[in-house]
């Protein structure tokens, strides 16, 4: 009886009605982490220039965690942010920590490693005719950096913050140890680092805000080239002074050490609702001292002396010092509400002072050593300035029409060419005259067309191939057709002249991008993105062989086509699992000096499991080739599979 | 047809314009104390109009509950918190929102995203003018192209959708407007910006700044360039012109290029050439050459196999060591 009451009670208990759903908790950690394994197929081509492009490796990888944490105590911190990307022996992996308390403190730590391997024959191969396969400026090396900011928020006028920077690189190449009438590729280590502080103050008032920072830094390079125990013929192949020139051994190390302090200045004031004036001030002054060391032994040519020398020993002390002064100021005054004045300057002061004291000794056989001491001092300066002024006027609320000019001078103190010294330095100016114009319609906020152009009739300039007569325009147009189909295009054209005798340089570079984004119904089904870029680049230029040969016309073209999309196909599924595949890449095909086919297809395909979870494949090919450069092509597959958790 | 109709004789002879006004009729005379005493009338202070007034951010949320939830974690929900706008953050942007609650009318709200950009950045700078990414902004291609703050930053959404931080995030958003430039990065020569190694905002500032296309400096006024190439920083005793002249464009494409090193020559020496050429172009720097080689045997094709520290050196005029 009992037995059978408490029966009835449980099912009476399990019939009630539920309680009504708690509203969802608020989750304190919230992100994505995303993980699993790449596998490659043998690389096709060559491989050293598959490592020097894409570079991507086997194994187990994190490809990205991004993780989100709120305090509820919100005592340390109201959120926590990290991320890292690209882990576990990729080229480049980034973390990033960012940590803020409102009121209190925001802090960022950021980290970045990005590998760098370059050897491409084709770029510096004296020795590719013979059939000797080596680029003869060649890296194996990575780059570290670590930034550090802590900025403290102790109330509304004034946020005291400091940052600390490192940035170091090591690794080892190939580079040439030069020698007159020869040079000899030999392996080459590098290492740098530098470590920069700083600190400020923003100041914050109604109508005023200053921003007062200064620091300082310290770099140390440090490189060695140094041989193997084997003799080294070089580059040159014929005798010279009927001697066969070689290295037996040789050594150089080059040590820098360099400091810098800094400071910058700036405000923004807004004196009254139409009037707003803001401007910087910049300082800094890096300096270098360097100790140099060479020694070397085999048989060589001494061209200053005319003789055979079979030893080399130098030493070298040098420094540097380089004052820099930058400063800036723009206005803008809006007289009438349809009305706005824009005032810009800018001036950059740069001054360069390097000397050098140079101590030589060669060893020739039968004879005492040659020593010999040199002195050389050099000093570049250069003084640049700019003056804008622009008036834009709202014609109607849609159509905002601009137009200016803007002033560039300057002057600059270069040494004399090397086979002219003893002769005055030289001292170019540069000079430029440039209208502006430019617009902007918008309709209905549904097209966006934005135009900017700017000419200039040429002036005096400080090089060959420097903007001269020119003429550049950009448009940028964006339609919005339907809530679900975007339109954008771009056109840009640069066209570049300097018509001076001797130089007649011509250069015309044009682009124009179409792209497409077609989302219906907010791309749950099927959506499609795709961007297509033609450009084209002519460039001529009179110039002549230093060899003597007769003066000609130096052509460059480079002219091709630019197409990525992603194609996201939603596949039949059941309940939670609703598969998705992506169809996609980029390509890259370009004809003229140096003709490219890069290809980089990519497909995906996604299976979510349980509401946060998703496993997917992913297939991608990336494959160069260069008719010119047959044997820099490259062909590789790549799989990954991983998972990718919500939390 | 016009309404009332005119008569065949109002419509074939109109009255004659004439140049200033002339009082001797008295309707013209009686227009012009009309016309005086109108303008006088509007001229007299008037008792002001009555201040709009505001809804609260409850009423906003009330039928705006998705951006409502959103909101909640954004930065600008502090607002609640100010003295001067407890209680309605939504409308220290949107301005006061009472009529719009009554009405739902979307005619009746300020809409920043949807006003010309000027309007809608000063909006936006009433409070935040005083930031120092704003002490560049003149100078940037961004307000000369009339680029509204609400172009970039999404503002409803979550801090990190705020302001982006994510390297891939903000190149997306970029690429969005810059598909040219986006196109240039996948070139098989390029910085690893495609691979979210890095962000448009390593190099660029898109608020602008100083430097030419808002370029971005370290250590006051160094070019950006050095944050990770500092091996190139220098000072150099013996400096290559054009780097500090013109700056590392000058060689080299920096989004992206077909070329090795992301030059912008097929072949080093034609780079090198095109400036150091024996052709008396002067004024130009570099007319001269710095030596006569025969380019016609290979060693001399890549002038930086012998002149390697092209950036500059600390030892050797040349730049070869």
């Amino acid at each position: 009886m009992r037995l059978a009451a408490l029966l009835l009670l449980a099912l009476l208990l399990g019939a009630q009605p539920p309680a009504a759903e708690a509203p969802p908790a608020e989750r304190n950690l919230t992100g994505a982490v995303d993980f699993g394994y790449r596998v490659l197929s043998g690389v096709g081509g060559d491989f050293q220039t598959y490592r020097s492009v894409v570079n991507l490796g086997e194994g187990p990888k994190l490809f990205a965690l991004d993780v989100g944490l709120e305090s509820p105590s919100r005592r340390l911190f109201d959120r926590l942010d990290l991320r890292l990307n690209s882990w576990g022996g990729d080229p480049y992996n980034t973390a990033r920590l960012e940590a803020r308390r409102q009121g209190a403190y925001r802090f960022t730590a950021d980290y970045r490693n990005i590998a760098y391997f370059d050897f491409l024959p084709s770029f510096a191969d004296p020795g590719l005719e013979r059939g000797v396969f080596l680029n003869q400026r060649s890296l194996d090396s990575y780059r570290r950096a670590t930034d550090l900011e802590l900025t403290l928020l102790p109330g509304k006028r004034f946020t005291p913050y400091v940052a600390y920077s490192r940035n170091a690189s090591r690794g080892r190449g190939v580079t040439t140890f030069v020698l007159d009438a020869n040079e000899y590729p030999v392996p080459h280590m590098l290492r740098d680092h530098s470590d920069n502080v700083r600190g400020g103050l923003r100041l914050e008032f109604p109508r005023l805000h200053l921003a007062l920072e200064g620091g300082g830094i310290t770099y140390h390079i440090d490189q060695q080239v140094y041989t193997f125990p084997e003799r080294n013929f070089g580059n040159a192949l014929r005798p010279v002074f009927a001697q066969t020139l070689f290295l037996d051994r040789g050594n150089q190390s080059l040590d820098v050490r360099g400091s810098s302090r800094f400071a910058r200045a700036s405000f923004i004031a807004h004196p009254a609702g139409w009037a707003e004036l803001a401007g910087q001030f910049q300082f800094s002054q890096p300096e270098s001292t360097t100790r140099y060391s060479q020694n070397n032994t085999g048989s060589f040519v001494d061209f200053a002396s005319l003789q055979l020398y079979s030893a080399q020993l130098t030493a070298l002390d040098s420094r540097a010092r380089q004052p820099h002064t930058s400063g800036s100021f723009t206005a803008e005054i809006r007289p009438f509400r349809r009305l706005r004045l824009l005032e810009a300057w800018l001036t950059d002061r740069l001054h360069n002072a390097g000397s050098a004291l140079l101590s030589d000794r060669l060893l020739v056989s039968g004879q005492p050593p040659d020593s010999r001491t040199l002195a050389a001092a050099q000093r570049l300066a250069l003084n640049y300035n700019q003056q804008e002024v622009s008036l834009v006027v709202d014609v109607t609320r849609h159509l905002s029409l601009r137009g200016g000019h803007r002033y560039v001078w300057g002057n600059a103190q270069t040494p004399p060419p090397l086979i002219a010294l003893g002769t005055p330095p030289e001292r170019p100016e540069l000079r430029r005259h440039v209208a502006l114009a430019g617009g902007t319609l918008r309709l209905a906020e549904r097209l966006r067309l934005a135009a900017d152009l700017e000419a200039a009739p040429g002036d005096r300039s400080y090089f060959r191939t420097s903007l001269h007569r020119y003429q550049r325009g950009k448009v940028r147009a964006r339609y919005q057709m339907r809530s679900w189909l975007l339109f954008t295009a771009n056109f840009s054209v640069l066209n570049n002249q300097n018509p001076t005798p001797g130089i007649r340089y011509d250069f015309l570079s044009r682009q124009n991008t179409l792209a497409a984004q077609f989302t219906p119904g907010g791309g749950k089904r099927i959506s499609l993105l795709a961007e297509y870029t033609r450009y084209t680049l002519r460039s001529e230029l009179g110039y002549r062989d230093p060899g003597a040969a007769p003066a000609g016309m130096s052509f460059y073209r480079d002219n091709g086509h630019a197409a990525t999309g992603l194609l996201e196909l939603g596949l039949p599924g059941s309940g939670a699992i609703q598969p998705r595949l992506s169809l996609g890449g980029a390509m890259t095909a370009s004809a003229g000096a140096r003709p490219a086919r890069y290809y980089q297809p990519v497909g995906r395909l996604a299976i979510p499991f349980g509401a946060r979870g998703e496993w997917y494949g992913e297939w991608r090919w990336y494959a160069l080739t260069q008719p010119f450069y047959l044997f820099e092509g490259f062909r590789n597959h790549q799989f990954v599979t991983g998972f990718r958790l919500s939390m | 047809m016009a309404w009332p109709p005119r008569t065949a004789k109002q419509s074939h002879t109109p009255p004659p314009y004439r140049l200033g006004v002339s009082l001797s009729s008295p309707q013209h005379l009686r227009a012009a104390v009309a016309a005086i005493l109108l303008c006088a009338a509007s001229a007299w202070p008037q008792a002001p109009k009555p201040a709009p007034a505001y809804a609260g951010s409850e009423a906003c949320a009330a039928c705006h509950d998705d951006l409502a939830k959103a909101f909640r974690k954004n930065p600008h929900q502090g607002l609640e918190g100010r003295r001067d706008w407890q209680g309605k953050a939504c409308e220290a942007c949107h301005g006061p929102g009472a009529k719009h609650a009554e009405s739902a009318a979307a005619a009746d709200i300020r809409n920043p995203a949807k006003l010309p950009a000027a309007e809608s950045e000063q909006a936006c700078l009433s409070c935040h003018r005083q930031a120092p990414a704003q002490s560049g902004r003149i100078h940037g291609g961004h307000a000369r192209s009339q680029m509204s703050c609400t172009a970039c930053h999404l503002v409803h959404r979550q801090p990190e959708q705020l302001t982006l931080n994510n390297p891939a995030a903000v190149n997306r958003r970029c690429a969005f407007c810059h598909a040219a430039e986006w196109a240039e990065f996948q070139r098989p020569h390029s910085h690893r910006l495609v691979q979210g190694a890095m962000s448009c905002a390593d190099c660029h500032d898109p608020h602008g700044g100083p430097q030419p296309r808002s370029a971005r400096a370290v250590s006051a006024n160094e070019p950006g360039c050095f944050r990770c190439h500092g091996d190139k920083r220098g000072p150099f005793p013996f400096e290559h012109p054009p780097r500090r002249l013109e700056g590392c464009r000058s060689c080299h494409e920096p989004h992206g290029s077909t070329n090795p090193r992301m030059l912008v020559r097929a072949e080093v020496r034609f780079l090198c050439l095109e400036c150091h050429s024996n052709i008396g172009s002067r004024p130009a720097l570099g007319g001269l050459p710095p030596a006569f080689h025969d380019l016609r045997s290979a060693r001399y094709r890549n002038c930086t196999i012998c002149h390697s520290r092209i950036h500059g050196s600390f030892v050797d005029r040349r730049l070869t060591r």
